[in-house]
């Protein structure tokens, strides 16, 4: 009687290997291995308001986007700079609010209050967050939470800009194609920007920063405002995306400073996959949908969605793009020790 | 074996869902009412029962005559959240989207609950063209301003209670009374940081002045305080003899619960009070919400003889969901349900600017009095009769039982003070 | 007078609502989001079984009490033992169970304002001019009784101290034979526990909703974040000052503003003291 031992292995797949690199120009088949992920992302989202059924779940495309421009500012300041955000609604609420003051006290037309409010809003975010960024730990993930709390009380409670009424009657998008490509793009253009830039010099500073904070110091560059920056950016794609949410409902109020912004985007990188930053978005495209769908269900929909949540992160904290791109890549099999 | 009983669960399922399919249509293709409400709050719940116990009577009397075609009404409920705290605007206006878009909603009734969510919803519906008739919260007068202000792009917007202008004529002549009578001329208000509530303590705070009360002080309190003990004992120093209250917020059971404890010797009058409307407050503050007043706007919500409909609504509503009738929304929405309803028939079509002219020239008596509309802002018109006009409701908790105290003409009581103030 | 005496009591109830999260944190290093739920938890359970089963009120208390350690118990077991070290991850998992049992609560029907629970004693005294109902000072002594209480317990008892020496030092106190993850699943019974008090005191006050648990959980972080995260103390201290700044504010002020006077409390602390007032985690306070 011979007991045999054998374990899993798991290698990669020939044709990666073959296609790493400048093998990848090879022949027609590596460049498509690695070609085909990106073109069925942008393909698919790309096509994706032809083929929603009817108006309102168009409505729930921009919104996924809008999640989508969240959660990857969310995942690049998580997992690129270490910098844990709990507040994404205090950047659409900021976002939101600049949009619609420029709209409605002054009357700038959408396409020119999305840019204005992204610069101005990301000024004005990294400034506010300015105070706790050379702060480790814990506590900027609290005064984010705290912040959207706090703006929504500030304007309450001095009855500014709308007070609880907010601003209503602001413009919307030209039409609803315009509405919806043009959060589309953006997070496309989003994604493969970041994706580009954490791999330039600047890049791997952020990440220095996340590893090593004492070394980078120590090769004398100021942390402080490599962190400013990151804020800057990633507060300056959530308040174009509070921008673009004020003219999709034409309307700019103190729920845009709501937990749900905050949570729903840390949730959709969880499931999505950490750390890629194509997770996020898959996890928006999944999320937010499904809520929907649930709708029905009424609160029953939030205990599900927190479930799901939680059996994540005990069980595939990696995420659904973790689990994908091990399956495309390697493979695995039983081998004889 | 196995392979074959699911072959015929399957094929009986499949016979069943025909079954179904086809009983619907025999009756006529149904008329979709979409009520975006905040379904766990009372001003949500409320409302959804009013408008399921309106659609069930009048389903059993054969349904609507839409030129001759009789079609039954059918509800579709979304849960807004939009009274939740935290919860965005914008979760109601998909709401309202989904209701229109994919629910295929003929008109909109009931909400949206807040008014900032009912304000957003006007660009929306008139985008859309639907009607839609508030019956359960939007209490700002800025709501029907908006539709005069704007006809054309709004007009598709009803609302049949009364708003927070109409609530203050009441209570200040129910404070008329308490000075005759008692000679109580301090107010005090207390206001919840939201928008009616902020706006109507606005208001009463010059009408009460002018009317020769004295306001001794006003509070707006954030939504979620849990301490009101500075501002009661305010009250006492002050020497007020009225608290107006407008909080429909949890929190003012707190408020309730301590005024009784601390035996201030002041009357709280207070509307959008939903603590103190349930039937169960009695039972859930252990008697201390003895005294309190509220008003819920429209008879029909508490037990009287407004017109002859009144009680019958009352015990029907009581019969079918248990409970009586439980909040401002109540006899509203039933008496929007019945409201369109007439509005079809004499418009002989769904279409929305018929049905809008057919609504603007409702004359009917409902639950609580004469029901016709301004055809200018849409909003129902009020009086002190039922004969002439929407009548109010304004009842205090006396010995566990919610009597109604005003307008004298379908009064079942009197005011009373807690004994600590005579 | 009447500041001094019901901005105690509201630094008291904050404290109460503080000590949980405080104690959580303190000993393992867990942040548990999911207080306003174990809060609300207590109040729910003590209703049904004081109304619903028709227990009589102190059994029903101490019951719902016992639920909540367990509950505690068996989050942390179950749950955060796997997350334990990963700061966002722990985070987020305690929110999202939080989040799981309040909505649950709220689907489960427990919604509307009639769900109350009764006070311990009826009727008001008066404290010179001041008049103050009898509950709100049961609540203030007891709430005191039990910090100090509290204190002896991780002064003089042996579990306490464990307790204490896994706050201070996890390395050494693992030396010393202290099994980490076991102290770590009572602290988190203990902050279940203190959050069910909490409730017990402070609820029958008004009605229990829902949104008060989530009230509770900022508050607790506004308080602990104030006093340094970890220590207890500091965590008594930081509720008497925002108690104080908040009834402050609605005497001289207004009342408009109480909400905001927490949260200004957190920035302010960040910006001039980030590590608290008795913060022993000096290291967070490092700039960099």
């Amino acid at each position: 009687m011979s007991t045999q031992e054998s374990r899993k292995e798991r290698i990669d797949r020939g044709i990666k290997v073959r296609s790493d690199g400048l093998y990848a120009l090879m022949s027609w088949r590596e460049l498509s291995y690695l070609t085909l992920p990106r073109f069925i992302m942008i393909a698919g989202m790309l096509s994706l308001p032809f083929l929603m059924p009817d108006m309102y779940w168009q409505r729930v495309i921009s919104i996924v986007c809008i999640y989508a421009i969240l959660a990857l500012s969310f995942d690049f300041l998580a997992h690129y700079v270490g910098l844990v955000s709990l507040g994404g609604a205090f950047f659409i609420g900021t976002g939101g609010y600049i949009a619609g003051i420029l709209n409605s006290y002054f009357s700038i037309p959408p396409f020119l209050t999305v840019p204005l409010a992204a610069i101005i809003g990301g000024i004005f975010c990294t400034l506010m967050l300015l105070p706790c960024l050379p702060l480790k730990g814990v506590y900027f993930a609290i005064v984010t939470l705290m912040y959207p709390l706090f703006m929504a009380r500030v304007i309450e409670a001095f009855d500014i800009f709308g007070g609880t009424d907010g601003l209503v009657g602001i413009d919307s998008f030209s039409s609803s194609f315009a509405e919806q490509y043009f959060v589309i793009g953006m997070v496309l253009i989003f994604l493969f920007g970041l994706r580009r830039f954490v791999t330039t010099d600047r890049g791997l500073i952020f990440t220095a920063i996340m590893d090593n904070d004492q070394a980078v110091k120590a090769s004398g560059i100021d942390i402080t405002r490599y962190k400013a920056l990151a804020v800057f950016i990633a507060s300056a794609m959530g308040c174009m995306a509070g921008a673009c949410l004020t003219h999709i409902y034409m309307w700019s109020g103190i729920s845009q400073f709501a937990l749900d912004f905050s949570i729903l985007p840390i949730a959709a990188t969880v499931i999505g996959g950490a750390g890629t930053l194509v997770g996020p978005i898959l996890g928006c495209l999944i999320l937010v949908p499904v809520s929907e769908l649930l709708r029905d269900f009424g609160t029953l929909r939030i205990v599900f969605y927190a479930s799901i949540l939680v059996g994540f992160i005990l069980f595939k904290s990696g995420g659904i793009m973790e689990f994908g791109q091990r399956k495309y890549e390697q493979f695995e099999r039983w081998t004889q020790i | 074996m196995k392979r074959k009983r699911l072959q015929i669960t399957f094929i009986l399922f499949i016979a069943v869902l025909f079954g179904l399919w086809g009983s619907n249509a025999f009756a006529g293709k149904p008329i979709i009412l979409g009520a975006p409400l905040s379904t766990a709050y009372l001003y949500g719940w409320d409302a959804e029962r009013g408008m399921k116990l309106a659609v069930d009577e009048i389903n059993t009397a054969g349904g609507v005559n839409v030129n001759g075609e009789k079609r039954p009404f059918t509800v579709e409920v979304i849960d807004t959240r939009d009274l939740e705290p935290g919860v965005p605007v914008s979760e109601a206006l998909m709401a309202v989207e989904r209701l229109i878009l994919s629910k295929k909603a003929d008109f909109i009734l009931g909400g949206p609950n807040r008014s900032e969510a009912a304000l957003a919803a006007l660009s929306l519906l008139s985008k859309h063209k639907k009607i839609s008739i508030v019956t359960s919260g939007v209490l700002t007068p800025a709501y029907h301003k908006t539709v005069a202000k704007e006809y054309d792009k709004f007009k598709y917007a009803f609302r049949i209670h009364g708003e927070a202008v109409n609530l203050i004529g009441e209570m200040i002549a129910n404070f008329a009374d308490l000075k005759e009578k008692y000679g109580l001329t301090k107010v005090f208000i207390m206001a919840q940081d939201v928008s009616h509530a902020r706006g109507a303590a606005k208001v009463m705070g010059k009408v009460a002045g002018s009317k020769g009360f004295e306001v001794t002080g006003t509070e707006i309190f954030p939504t979620g305080t849990t301490d009101f003990s500075m501002a009661l004992l305010k009250v006492k120093s002050t020497g007020s003899e009225i608290i107006n209250i407008w909080m429909d917020m949890p929190e003012s059971a707190i408020l309730l619960k301590q005024w009784y404890d601390l035996k201030i010797p002041a009357l709280p009058f207070g509307s959008t009070l939903a603590a103190a409307e349930q039937p169960g407050f009695w039972k859930a503050t252990n008697g201390k919400g003895e005294y309190t007043l509220c008003n819920v706007v429209n008879a029909g919500n508490a037990p009287s003889d407004a017109t002859e409909w009144t009680m019958k609504f009352y015990n029907a509503y009581a019969k079918k969901w248990g409970v009586e009738p439980e909040g401002l929304g109540s006899s509203s929405s039933y008496m929007a349900v019945y409201v369109l309803k007439d509005a079809i028939e004499r418009a002989g079509t769904l279409n929305s600017d018929k049905v809008v002219t057919a609504l603007e020239q409702t004359d009917i008596m409902g639950v609580y009095g004469r029901l016709r509309f301004d055809p200018k802002s849409h909003q129902v018109i009020v009086a002190q009769d039922p004969k002439d006009g929407a009548v109010g409701s304004i009842l205090q908790w006396q010995d566990g039982k919610r009597i109604v105290v005003y307008p004298k003409s379908i009064a079942k009581g009197e005011i009373q003070l807690p004994p600590w103030m005579k | 007078m009447e500041i001094l005496v019901y901005g105690t009591i509201n630094s008291v109830s904050l404290a109460l609502m503080g000590l949980g999260f405080a104690m959580v944190y303190g000993i393992s290093r867990v942040p548990n989001f999911a207080h306003g739920a174990l809060y609300i938890v207590c109040g729910f359970v003590t209703w049904t079984l004081f109304h619903k089963i028709g227990l009589p009120y102190f059994i029903s208390i101490i019951l719902s009490l016992c639920v909540n350690g367990v509950l505690g118990i068996l989050m942390y077991r179950f749950v955060l033992i796997r997350v334990r070290g990963m700061n966002i991850s722990e985070i987020i998992a305690s929110y999202a169970i939080g989040l799981a049992i309040l909505e649950g609560f709220r689907f489960g029907g427990f919604r509307g304002m009639t769900y109350t629970l009764p006070v311990f004693m009826e009727g008001s005294l008066m404290i010179g001019d001041v008049p103050v109902d009898f509950h709100r000072l049961i609540m203030m002594v007891i709430g005191i009784l039990l910090v100090a209480g509290l204190w002896v317990f991780t002064h003089h008892t042996r579990i306490g101290l464990a307790l204490q020496g896994m706050a201070q030092d996890e390395r050494a106190a693992l030396m010393l034979g202290i099994d980490s993850d076991f102290m770590a699943m009572l602290a988190m019974g203990f902050g279940a526990v203190l959050a069910g008090v909490a409730a017990t005191l402070i609820l029958p006050l008004g009605n229990i909703v829902v949104e008060s648990g989530y009230h509770v959980l900022i508050m607790s972080i506004a308080v602990c974040i104030v006093g340094g995260l970890g220590s207890w103390t500091g965590a008594f201290f930081a509720a008497f000052i925002i108690g104080y700044a908040q009834i402050l504010t609605v005497v001289f002020i207004g009342s408009h503003f109480q909400m905001v006077v927490a949260l200004l409390a957190i920035i302010l602390t960040l910006i001039l003291k980030p590590s608290g007032l008795f913060g022993q985690q000096k290291e967070l306070e490092e700039r960099v």
